[in-house]
């Protein structure tokens, strides 16, 4: 576009690099600490690990709380993906291309719903639970994502409007109904924002740790975010933590999600490219 | 550009499929059951219990506007929580769209290493609230953390006490927020949207004698305002919603309630001291306000 100075160059790459250390440090702090030491984290910090300690990612792993919060983030992870993406999916197809009075109206309601803050719904929410005797269960986290969420149903329609319409009209001209058009043409070639919404949604859950904190109670019901909270407190020392324990733990939470992202960075491109609020 | 956020529907109006409507309300089934239980009622009716006294045992007691003036009136924690929730979103937005965009702008040009600048620039956003937090607290530490390590050894004689101090914490909670759940994605969607602005464009400004500053200004600017205004509005329901799982772990609204933000206060009020009815107030507080903010960032959009 236009020939850059050099002063400008070396000025550019300095901000780019500067920024990725900050960034990019907390990360690198984790990893380096979940390698340390109790009695080596808490003299002057080194910034690499000489001796590292690998057998505190063991430590971490063959806890059995550990293994339990695991297993328990992951069928919230799993449940929400698959009702997230079966509901809203399915809401979003008559928005984006079938007429029916009041489609107006509901679409707006969407789009005014989408904003609503959680701390809001939380509290009848948790009543609604309590209600039910579903308090200190799955079901609390897990039922809302079967009937569509707002945001993710305005994220699939964004999508499948920028699919033409001629293409499930002729479906449907070949003897498809509604219902086999949207499973034969519209999900197979909604591909990307399944992609996308699904990595969102399982982000979403591998983090969430509000809901939980108000649904569940038992120790065996909680999830990494919550366990985080409260592992490896030294015994006996009040608030202190075991540091380097940890950081591993930290370690293995942050790795699934940049496994995810390093896999799928083109799907989440495209995905936001395409959802992106565009026509 | 209307279309930005709600575009309209294309008329392709096809006369002869009546059975559509019902077909229709078939598939929308999830979301009105969805609507009507998990949020149509609860506001309702935390609006209802707003107007009560209640600790979860027997039966709430209608005690009209009083949540509300209670909040309103003496030592003003709602006030106080206002001020904090509203520092922390602006401190998120504003920080997090000005540094994405730059960022984006800097990636947007022929930039070596580009997919690994992304990579250093994106992953801080995939990094658990909570695990953000842990590592705050280990690096922000007064006595072995790294900051004030380094602080001491640049010749910082006394290196601060960064979370237990009311103004200093801002610092360490601004670094967590804006590095976990906003720039790297926000940088996405700019590049996205950079690519998108025609090349032509800028060639019309060059012939025109434009600068690079003017051609920033009226091109693009103007070319990727449709991504900044989703930027700015996902970030904010971000901020509303985000807050909690940041902060809960980090400073727990401290040091005092100087970190309280409003979905912190709710917690605490319905969860910890079960006053459901002053918690529902706050809950529909922070209904109106998002709502207004809400419906100020659509109304621009619409504008476009």
């Amino acid at each position: 576009m236009f020939k850059a100075p050099k002063w400008y160059t070396v000025l550019q790459y300095t901000v780019m690099i500067i920024v990725a250390l900050f960034m990019f440090f907390p990360i690198y702090w984790i990893f380096v600490n979940s390698l340390k030491t109790l009695t080596g984290i808490s003299s002057a910090p080194s910034f690499f690990p000489s001796d590292p300690q690998w057998e505190n990612y063991k430590t971490v792993l063959s806890d059995p709380s550990t293994l339990l919060y695991l297993r328990n983030t992951l069928i919230l992870c799993v449940a929400n993906t698959a009702g997230t993406l079966l509901s809203s999916s399915l809401v979003a197809y008559p928005l984006s291309r079938m007429r029916f009075r009041g489609r107006g109206v509901v679409f707006a309601i969407i789009i005014a719903t989408m904003m609503v803050p959680t701390a809001t719904l939380i509290i009848p929410q948790y009543l609604l639970f309590r209600a039910f005797g579903m308090l200190d269960s799955f079901w609390p986290l897990i039922l809302p994502s079967f009937f569509a969420q707002p945001y993710n149903v305005f994220l699939f329609r964004q999508f499948f409007v920028s699919i033409p319409e001629s293409i499930d009209e002729a479906a449907m001209l070949d003897g498809c109904n509604r219902w086999q058009a949207f499973w034969r043409v519209i999900v197979p070639l909604g591909k990307p924002i399944f992609i996308t919404v699904g990595i969102m949604s399982a982000s979403f859950w591998w983090n969430e740790l509000f809901s939980p904190l108000v649904f569940i109670n038992s120790d065996e019901l909680k999830p990494l975010t919550v366990g985080a909270l409260t592992s490896f407190q030294l015994a006996g020392g009040g608030n202190q933590t075991n540091w380097p324990l940890q950081m591993a733990f930290s370690m293995l939470m942050i790795l699934p999600p940049a496994i995810l992202y390093i896999c799928c960075s083109k799907y989440i491109t495209d995905g936001i490219k395409t959802s992106g609020m565009k026509d | 550009m209307a279309s930005v956020a709600v575009s309209k529907p294309r008329r392709a109006g096809n006369p002869k499929r009546h059975s559509d409507a019902a077909a229709a309300w078939g598939f929308l089934s999830p979301w009105i059951i969805g609507f009507l239980v998990f949020s149509g009622f609860p506001i309702l009716f935390s609006f209802y219990l707003s107007l009560t006294k209640w600790n979860l045992l027997g039966e709430p007691q209608f005690v009209g506007l009083k949540n509300y003036r209670d909040l309103l009136s003496g030592d003003s924690e709602l006030g106080r929580t206002l001020v904090v929730t509203l520092i922390f979103t602006v401190i998120n937005v504003g920080v997090s769209i000005l540094s994405s965009l730059i960022l984006a702008l800097l990636l947007n040009q022929n930039v070596r290493f580009k997919g690994l600048f992304q990579f250093f620039y994106y992953v801080p956003t995939i990094m658990p609230s909570v695990v953000m937090a842990g590592c705050m607290t280990l690096m922000f530490n007064s006595q072995l953390g790294v900051v004030n390590y380094v602080l001491r050894a640049i010749g910082v004689d006394n290196p601060p006490n960064w979370t237990g101090s009311t103004t200093l914490v801002w610092v360490v909670v601004a670094y967590a927020s804006v590095f976990t759940f906003a720039t790297g994605q926000q940088m996405l969607v700019f590049s996205a949207a950079l690519k998108d602005v025609p090349t032509e464009l800028y060639e019309a400004a060059s012939l025109d004698g434009a600068g690079a500053w003017k051609k920033f200004i009226h091109v693009t600017i103007p070319g990727i305002a449709p991504m900044m205004l989703f930027n700015v509005v996902s970030c904010t329901v971000n901020s509303f919603n985000g807050a909690f799982t940041l902060l809960y772990p980090l400073t727990g609204g401290g040091p005092g309630d100087a970190t309280k933000v409003l979905g912190l206060l709710i917690y605490d009020k319905a969860f910890k001291s079960f006053n459901m009815g002053q918690a529902c107030a706050l809950a529909v507080v922070l209904f109106l306000i998002v709502a207004v903010i809400g419906a100020v960032q659509f109304k621009l959009m619409d504008r476009k």
